[in-house]
């Protein structure tokens, strides 16, 4: 496979594992320690939306789905399919039990790309294309305009039934 | 890309957790809400735990079913005795944090 078609294609494989996993396990709904509630409203002050304010400040206080995601892809690239994604759920885990996060959507996000990775080897995806992709997609989320990204996260959350309560 | 586990000790790792986990009256799932509950459960994470921990034993070569099933049961008395001590649910001051229903 070409690898710029595969980084690509694994980058959105990558978000749409993390963000729907994080959604689903309530990232947009609260935050869940003191500073991701300062991240939340700070996006929301610069024009952007509450509930995905809080799953910015979510992600950047505890390990989710993405960090999940991008620890069970260096897993597997740096020791092995799939023990390598099972290594880092376990380590994900209690990296959220640290951070105050019962660890749900760390440890879910861990499991579920080991699988995705398992099976898109048989059609020519490496490892390696996951962990840049997932850099990628951590990059669109985090990395460029918090505004923009937390209104569509906003969105999602949304259509998801998980937007948040608090005002 | 081949998956070189045996599969089997995964299944065996699993099942002995669940079973010894549910016998040390672990609940099987954590309480409603789930995304939002604390409660160490008979599936998560102790099943969870018991594929990590034998995947870390696996690598360090120890392996096969003996392993895997010795892997499950210290990992059921694990989550039932020692995980809460380890890493505790954290304290909640008031209503401000979590509290949003």
């Amino acid at each position: 496979m070409n690898e710029i078609l595969g980084i690509a294609i694994a980058a959105v494989i990558s978000w749409l594992n993390f963000v729907l996993i994080d959604t689903w396990m309530g990232l947009p709904e609260a935050p869940g320690v003191k500073g991701a509630d300062v991240i939340g409203r700070s996006v929301q002050e610069r024009g952007g939306d509450l509930a995905g304010g809080f799953f910015q400040g979510n992600i950047v206080c505890s390990p989710d789905a993405s960090a999940g995601t991008l620890l069970a892809a260096i897993g597997c690239y740096a020791i092995g399919i799939p023990e390598g994604g099972l290594i880092a759920a376990v380590l994900v885990y209690f990296g959220n039990r640290l951070c105050a996060d019962p660890g749900y959507a760390g440890t879910t996000g861990a499991l579920s790309i080991t699988v995705i990775i398992f099976l898109t080897s048989f059609i020519g995806f490496k490892t390696e294309y996951f962990i840049i992709g997932m850099v990628l997609a951590i990059l669109t989320i985090q990395g460029i305009y918090h505004p923009g990204a937390s209104r569509l996260l906003g969105k999602i959350a949304q259509k998801m039934g998980r937007h948040t309560k608090l005002t | 890309m081949i998956i070189h586990a045996n599969v089997f000790s995964y299944l065996i790792a699993l099942a002995a957790a669940l079973i010894l986990g549910l016998a040390l009256r672990l609940p099987l799932l954590p309480d409603k809400p789930m995304r939002q509950s604390w409660t160490i459960s008979a599936v998560f994470p102790t099943a969870v735990l018991a594929v990590g921990f034998y995947a870390i034993v696996y690598e360090l070569g120890y392996q096969g079913y003996i392993v895997a099933l010795f892997t499950g049961i210290i990992t059921a008395l694990f989550a039932k005795l020692i995980l809460e001590k380890v890493v505790p649910a954290p304290e909640r001051d008031g209503e401000e944090e979590g509290s949003h229903e």
